[in-house]
């Protein structure tokens, strides 16, 4: 649809882009990134015509740019630019029909049923119609920006420009603009090409990426250009990390600025509390953790670890809401807390605090092994729920990236079976040694100070750390709870 | 109907009273009828109310007055169509033939033409307007110059602001000729250019009337472009105008319709500004109707002005530029107050 050869331009004398190679095909939505001044918005105005190429060429469908009168290129484009200022009170209505031009023939400019038509559409679709007799000068940003979509889709066009469409809208209208462009693009086979400042905004809704930087084209492609670590590095010159969108197949960037915290702080000082409901360990700052902790799991941060205690016949609707209603009577701040439950006595409790090869560790564990399973057998019935558990959390002082946090995971797991093997602690239903209990919780946190290690399993020193800590805290715990069920 | 219908309508039967008010008031009186029967006599070769033609009021009333009244509804037409020309492209309701200079620069023609007794031999009696329009033409550059090369955009105030010291600069000049000159010329130009229709007769009016047909021609075939232009000339120029040929042809046709204004009645002000913005808070801003409706509008304000002019002092004569400067500044002091007001 559009295509550029070793296009370059700028203002006045000034070259600000120089060799641009670029095809962009029909029905593509292609994103333009990259920093501030890099040129986007001069590649832009040169893909317009806005302004003249210093060198190279720019074709649109097939042909050179400046072979399309001004009317024909208006009804081939649209171009939602980013300022905005109306002098005069046009109406909202007035100035989407500002996008029939193109359409209108002769010196009176007639509108045609037809015009009306499209105008009244254009409205409905970008959410405009009800205020479409308001001044446009009255309007707030955003509602700005949506008329203007609506004139650059009145023209009907089949390319569309946009330079920051998003710029003054809120998360909805954001979204619900691009969707609605995207629609778009599906339907009517509209190429769009837009300026996007927003990385993950562009991740979401483009398909196609060019990245500008000084003015050259650094890099075009599909996802995986948002996904070159080094690549947006170089082009933005901050450290930015890509992690997956946590319910589509697209990735989301962050921003990782220098270390912002003290680098003092790299021994394992948890403050222990601990009475009959909860152990509550909290640490001076947050800890990098991987759990399946009832709330706050998954790979998250977080200063505070509770455990607490649950009678045996614990109604399990909802325990994630009881654990943050519990987290708030014993006012222990709860979007920074991971919380696990048990019915086991607390009492019982294991704390193993070493350096073991060079790490050190701090293991605390509660158990119980009432409804030990062994995992490779097969069990009569599927079990409730049962509160009646081996809660492990590992505290390292140590960096580990997300995968050691699975080597982790596995290097604990191994430990604690080995631990209940040698402590031969069976399962009730089937009479053989057990794996584990049918609910147990694990958590393993990290300070992340020092070099990252990629890998924590059995192989390494921190994995033997893990595993060692782990056997010696999950053994003590079953003891305890051994004597005092007098087994 | 709608308000612009009414508007149409209103604006209509103002310029025609006006018109009628203007050839009926004066020192000596005659019927209206008597009037009209001149007039039907004159332009139709017969009388309706039979009235016997008496070649006094015959003289009084197509000579003196009836051009009078047309040089009026000329000037006052042409100033705020072109008013409201300048103030759709330049997107600045401040913008009018005064404000940006194109006035002055016209008069600075004219006195130069006057003052000189220049006169070019193919264009005749023409050479005064012409050099009036080229210089409003030509100051009206100037000014976008300095606006150019002090911000990037045409920005509003800046164009005033260029506007202003370029007037300064050309009043002074103004003043320096009419220094140099003896007293009589003095008497002559300065009343000439605080606006004067005055004793002009039918030479005058023949002297606008081809710019004023050519400018309005020219403004109103391109109103659908003024639309365009209101969100900047790029934006127009992803619409499909063709920016540049649209804005010098709207240029063009402003200066002709100011710079021909000036060179008959010297400068008036105030017309071009409040006219629009008048006919703006009615019909709202659609170019297409503006230019028209200010255009009858201004017209019809102009004569009643005169009519005012000659009337208040009388037998002696106010300048018009007096008038619309005292009736147009607080009219337009109370809209930009309004304005203001309204939105909160």
């Amino acid at each position: 649809m559009i295509e550029t050869n070793g296009l370059a331009g700028g203002y006045q004398k000034e070259d600000i882009l120089t060799d641009i190679n670029l095809i962009i095909e029909e029905g593509d939505f292609f994103a333009l990134i990259g920093p501030n001044g890099s040129g986007k918005t001069t590649l832009l105005r040169l893909m317009t015509g806005a302004l003249e190429p210093s060198r190279g060429s720019i074709y649109v469908a097939g042909k050179p740019i400046q072979t399309y009168s001004s009317r024909k290129k208006a009804k081939m484009m649209a171009v939602l630019a980013q300022n905005s200022h109306v002098e005069f009170d046009f109406s909202v209505e007035e100035i989407v029909m500002l996008g029939r031009y193109p359409h209108q023939k002769g010196l009176i400019k007639h509108i045609s049923p037809r015009d009306k038509e499209v105008v009244s559409e254009v409205m409905k679709q970008t959410e405009v119609y009800h205020y479409r007799d308001k001044p446009f000068k009255w309007l707030s940003g955003g509602e700005k920006q949506r008329v203007l979509l609506a004139k650059a889709l009145a023209q009907e066009p089949r390319i569309l420009f946009l330079d920051e469409p998003t710029n003054h809208l809120d998360v909805k209208h954001t979204v619900d603009m691009l969707q609605h462009l995207k629609e778009h693009q599906k339907n009517r086979q509209m190429t769009i090409v837009a300026i996007l400042h927003d990385l993950n905004t562009a991740a979401l809704f483009a398909d196609k990426f060019a990245a500008l930087h000084q003015g050259r084209l650094v890099k075009k492609g599909d996802l995986s250009v948002l996904k070159n670590e080094a690549l947006l590095q170089k082009v933005y010159g901050v450290d930015i990390k890509h992690h997956s969108h946590p319910t589509l197949a697209k990735p989301q960037m962050l921003v990782a600025p220098e270390k912002m915290e003290e680098p003092n702080l790299r021994t394992l000082e948890g403050e222990v509390e601990q009475n009959e409901q909860y152990i509550h360990i909290a640490f001076p700052r947050p800890l990098r953790v991987l759990s399946n902790a009832v709330s706050g799991g998954g790979l998250q941060w977080h200063s505070h670890f509770c455990n607490f205690h649950v009678p045996k016949n614990y109604d399990c609707q909802d325990p994630a809401a009881d654990v943050l209603r519990w987290l708030e009577d014993a006012n222990i701040p709860a979007g920074d807390t991971l919380g696990m439950m048990t019915a086991v006595k607390l009492a019982d409790q294991a704390f193993v605090r070493e350096t073991i090869m060079d790490t050190p560790v701090f293991t605390v564990v509660t158990a119980g092994v009432g409804n030990a399973v062994d995992i490779t057998e097969n069990h009569p019935a599927e079990e409730e729920w049962q509160v009646g558990t081996i809660n492990i959390m590992v505290f390292l002082d140590s960096h580990l990236t997300d995968g050691a946090f699975v080597n982790a995971v596995q290097s604990a797991t191994e430990a604690k079976t080995k631990a209940l093997a040698d402590m031969q602690v069976a399962d009730p239903a089937t009479k053989t040694i057990a794996t584990g209990t049918s609910t147990d919780s694990i958590a393993i946190a990290a300070t992340q100070q020092g070099e990252s290690t990629p890998y924590a399993g059995s192989g390494t020193r921190v994995g033997k750390a893990i595993g060692q800590s782990v056997y010696r805290a999950v053994t003590e715990a079953i003891e305890n709870y051994r004597q005092r069920t007098d087994k | 109907m709608n308000k612009t219908v009414w508007m149409y309508i209103f604006s209509g039967g103002f310029v025609l009273s006006a018109a009628l008010l203007g050839l009926f008031v004066s020192s000596v009186s005659f019927p209206l009828t008597a009037v009209l029967d001149v007039l039907a006599e004159k332009m139709f070769g017969s009388d309706i109310f039979g009235h016997e033609g008496s070649s006094n009021i015959e003289v009084i009333i197509w000579e003196i007055r009836f051009p009078r009244v047309l040089l009026a509804l000329f000037v006052g037409a042409s100033l705020s169509i072109a008013g409201a020309s300048f103030q759709g492209l330049l997107r600045n309701p401040l913008a009018d033939p005064y404000t940006i200079g194109v006035s002055s620069g016209a008069a600075l023609g004219a006195v130069a033409v006057l003052y000189f007794q220049i006169s070019i031999a193919f264009l005749g009696s023409y050479t005064l307007p012409v050099v009036a329009i080229l210089g409003g033409f030509i100051t009206m550059m100037i000014v976008f110059i300095i606006t150019r090369l002090s911000s990037r955009d045409l920005n509003i105030e800046t164009i005033i602001l260029a506007g202003i010291i370029i007037s300064a600069f050309i009043g002074a000049v103004i003043s320096l000729i009419i220094a140099l000159s003896d007293r009589e010329d003095m008497r002559q130009i300065l009343y000439w250019l605080m606006g004067n229709i005055g004793m002009r007769g039918w030479s005058h009016v023949q002297l606008i009337v081809p710019f004023f047909i050519v400018g309005v021609i020219l403004l109103l075939s391109r109103t659908h472009d003024l639309n365009a232009f209101a969100l900047g000339e790029e934006s127009a120029g992803h619409l499909g105008v063709n920016v540049q040929g649209g804005k010098v042809l709207i240029l063009v046709g402003a200066s002709l319709l100011t710079g021909a204004s000036v060179a008959v009645s010297g400068s008036i002000g105030f017309v071009g500004l409040v006219i629009p913005h008048f006919v703006r808070l009615i019909t709202g801003p659609d170019h297409k109707h503006v230019l028209p409706l200010s255009m009858l509008t201004g017209g019809g304000f102009l004569v009643l002005a005169d009519l005012i002019s000659r009337a208040i002092i009388a037998p002696k004569e106010l300048p018009i530029g007096v008038i619309t400067a005292l009736i147009g500044a607080p009219i337009f002091a109370v809209l930009l107050v309004r304005e203001r007001m309204r939105k909160g």
